[in-house]
């Protein structure tokens, strides 16, 4: 196991370089530069379709931004959205949580009325487009939407092989193509979960000290199936 | 001391997380006292998270690189250098220029004016025409006839603009002057915490000491009386002095429900004026507008294409225009018709779903207070046939079905009725004031 410096459990860490844009190049080219979509701009997708990964990789390049999950800032009540206004982006994920609460629209709306006022940019996440969002004030879901709705598209096999072989080049693994394409026959296709299992391969590597050869995969993939739940029949 | 700091940071950098850094570490405040060192976060959440995450770990860099000058204590509040954490969190009304003579209160700096609304970036048509008048009328002459200028109508149609317009107006012609733009949530936000922090005198005076004070969502006061209460009095302050207020509110001020009469009858003084949802015509001119502003180039007929299926409002028509203008940037394409109807896919066809006839009956007959089954029936009285022929014209606007399509969508009726309902309605929207608001609220319902 390898030795963890902090006791927060520190996921691949999610930049650009590791985000495979597939078809959704535009928005991540207008997050890399988030002064285009100010005052605000709206990311909507699925689950696991990449929206933290893309908004964390937002913060991660800019020095003044800040990355808010909504499930964090949730047990803290509407005030914690209260001292972002110096920074120059904010990115909220999963706002579609703290919606239709008047106190927490409200909220928001003062956070995204001071980043207005200051020049500053408001990016926001969401599982659907700012009309089904659940909206109790219009004026906000008008708001957010100003910089533009994009809609995260799912990712083709061949992004997705290009992804996870990006992923596991970032953490020094040579994942070679046909072992990729394998993963992704044999694995619960979305990114997430593939790249949960891109971990689990990544120790078992490194306590083997073995590299990802076809029959080295296969292996742990043989030996981990086990262990995770079985449906009940 | 300042070096332990700086080498905490490098430590934190590399352990961190990018986002992480920058999100709770980046903005602390580092100050070196006596044997400490003490951290000051922009709020309690940065706080908490620091506390669970990564105080620990601050500790043991800070013992670690203390040096000769032995042991850091290391503490973590909330606050801004110099300032106490409740003087940090109260932010009053923010001045675009500096007051001449007194000294800036410490809190009147930071924001500004959006310099980029002004009345040469408004685009003016028939539906903003009169409020886009009233407010250059204000800008020229403040504290006169129009005081207050009351502002009302729906979501995205440009009211906020046009206050900043106001502002940033008045600052051109008398670069002195004191003009505040607050939204309404902002004004009840910083009283309460006035209130708590017993700096009611402070927050009284720099409202009240405004030569001009734009508020923008006045519906946000509804129901809450404290805050009304003390607008009322700021109100009537600025009103004795003869300063500007500018006001905006998404309907008719008397029609805001939980607003005490005395502020509603106070409102209608001066001049109010709605703003209405751009025509097609307009919404085409404003977005070759906003393109022109960003550099780009956009074919006339693209820009029928994205007005005719955004209705709603602007902020939604330019957020489609920014959709359009990123992909094209990003693939370095030239914006066509083909383009951009790729690039706008799900918008478009997201409308297309939504607006059905079915959807526009039912719409119609929830606004009237009456059954979809009447829109259907033969009966000709007013209350019915009305709301009926409305319901007739926006089908033919909002899908693509033919006159005997919508005829029989309507329990059988006649090609000629729908053509006549259409024409009847045209008219009204011309000549009768209540329809054309009732068609205009109608089609930002249905397509917003």
């Amino acid at each position: 196991m390898r030795q963890l410096p902090l006791p927060v459990r520190l996921r691949d860490f999610a930049l650009f370089e590791t985000f495979e844009a597939g078809p959704n190049g535009a928005v991540v080219a207008l997050l890399a530069a988030p002064a285009q979509a100010a005052p605000a701009a709206w990311v909507w997708g699925p689950p696991a379709s990449g929206k933290s990964h893309l908004l964390q990789a937002a913060c991660a390049a800019h020095a003044g931004a800040a990355y808010l999950p909504a499930a964090e800032l949730w047990p803290g009540g509407p005030t914690t959205l209260a001292g972002w206004e110096d920074r120059s982006l904010v990115c909220l994920d999963d706002v579609d949580r703290l919606l239709g609460q008047r106190d927490w629209e409200v909220a928001l709306f003062g956070l995204f009325n001071a980043l207005w006022e200051r020049g500053g940019c408001l990016v926001v996440s969401a599982t659907t487009a700012p009309g089904a969002a659940g909206f109790v004030l219009p004026d906000l879901a008008s708001r957010l939407a100003w910089g533009g709705v994009f809609r995260l598209e799912p990712l083709a096999d061949d992004d997705r092989v290009a992804a996870l072989r990006k992923r596991a080049r970032h953490r020094g693994l040579e994942l070679p193509e046909d072992v990729a394409r394998y993963l992704l026959r044999r694995l619960p296709r979305d990114m997430r979960a593939l790249c949960d299992w891109l971990d689990r391969l990544d120790t078992a590597s490194l306590a083997a000290g073995r590299r990802l050869t076809m029959p080295f995969v296969r292996e742990v993939i043989a030996a981990g199936r086990p262990e995770r739940p079985v449906a009940p029949s | 001391m300042a070096a332990v700091w700086h080498q905490c940071l490098n430590r934190l950098r590399s352990e961190l997380s990018p986002d992480q850094f920058n999100t709770y570490v980046a903005p602390l405040q580092a100050i070196s006292e006596e044997g400490s060192l003490r951290l000051l976060a922009p709020n309690p959440y940065v706080v908490n998270w620091l506390q669970q995450h990564c105080l620990g770990r601050i500790r043991e860099l800070a013992r670690d690189n203390g040096g000769s000058a032995g042991p850091l204590e290391v503490t973590l509040d909330v606050g801004t250098r110099g300032l106490p954490a409740e003087a940090a969190a109260v932010s009053l009304p923010v001045m675009v220029s500096a007051p001449p003579g007194p000294p800036r209160s410490e809190f009147l700096s930071g924001a500004r004016l959006n310099p980029d609304f002004t009345f040469e970036s408004f685009v003016e048509g028939k539906s903003n025409q009169l409020a886009r008048a009233g407010a250059f009328q204000v800008a020229e002459n403040p504290g006169g006839s129009y005081n207050p200028l009351f502002l009302y109508g729906g979501v995205g149609l440009g009211k906020t603009h046009l206050m900043h317009a106001i502002g940033n107006r008045i600052l051109e012609r008398k670069p002195g002057a004191r003009v505040a733009y607050v939204h309404s949530e902002r004004f009840v936000s910083d009283m309460v915490r006035a209130l708590q922090n017993n700096r009611m005198d402070e927050f009284k005076r720099s409202y009240r000491s405004l030569n001009a004070l734009l508020i923008d969502d006045i519906q946000f006061f509804a129901g809450k009386d404290r805050s009304q209460e003390e607008f009322f009095h700021t109100f009537n302050a600025l009103f004795e002095e003869r300063q500007q207020i500018v006001l905006s509110c998404d309907r008719y001020p008397k029609e805001v429900d939980g607003l005490e009469d005395r502020l509603k009858t106070r409102f209608g003084w001066g001049l109010t004026v709605a703003i209405e949802a751009p025509e097609l015509e307009t919404s085409v001119a404003i977005l070759m507008k906003k393109a022109s502003l960003e550099g780009v180039t956009l074919p006339s007929e693209v820009a029928f294409l994205i007005a005719k299926r955004i209705r709603s409002n602007v902020r939604e028509l330019e957020g489609a225009l920014r959709r359009v203008i990123a992909t094209s940037r990003f693939l370095d394409r030239e914006i066509t018709i083909e383009f951009a109807k790729k690039a706008l896919g799900d918008l478009l066809s997201l409308q297309d779903r939504l607006v059905t006839i079915d959807n526009i009956q039912k719409t119609v007959a929830q606004y009237y207070k009456i059954r979809v089954a009447d829109l259907m029936s033969k009966r000709r009285n007013r209350a019915v046939a009305r709301p009926r022929q409305i319901a007739m014209a926006l089908a033919k606007e909002l899908t693509e079905r033919s006159y005997p399509e919508i005829g029989d969508a309507f329990g059988g009726k006649d090609h000629t009725t729908v053509l006549h309902a259409c024409k009847r309605i045209r008219d009204l929207r011309e000549s009768d004031t209540r329809v054309r608001e009732d068609y205009a609220n109608l089609l930002r319902t249905l397509t917003a």
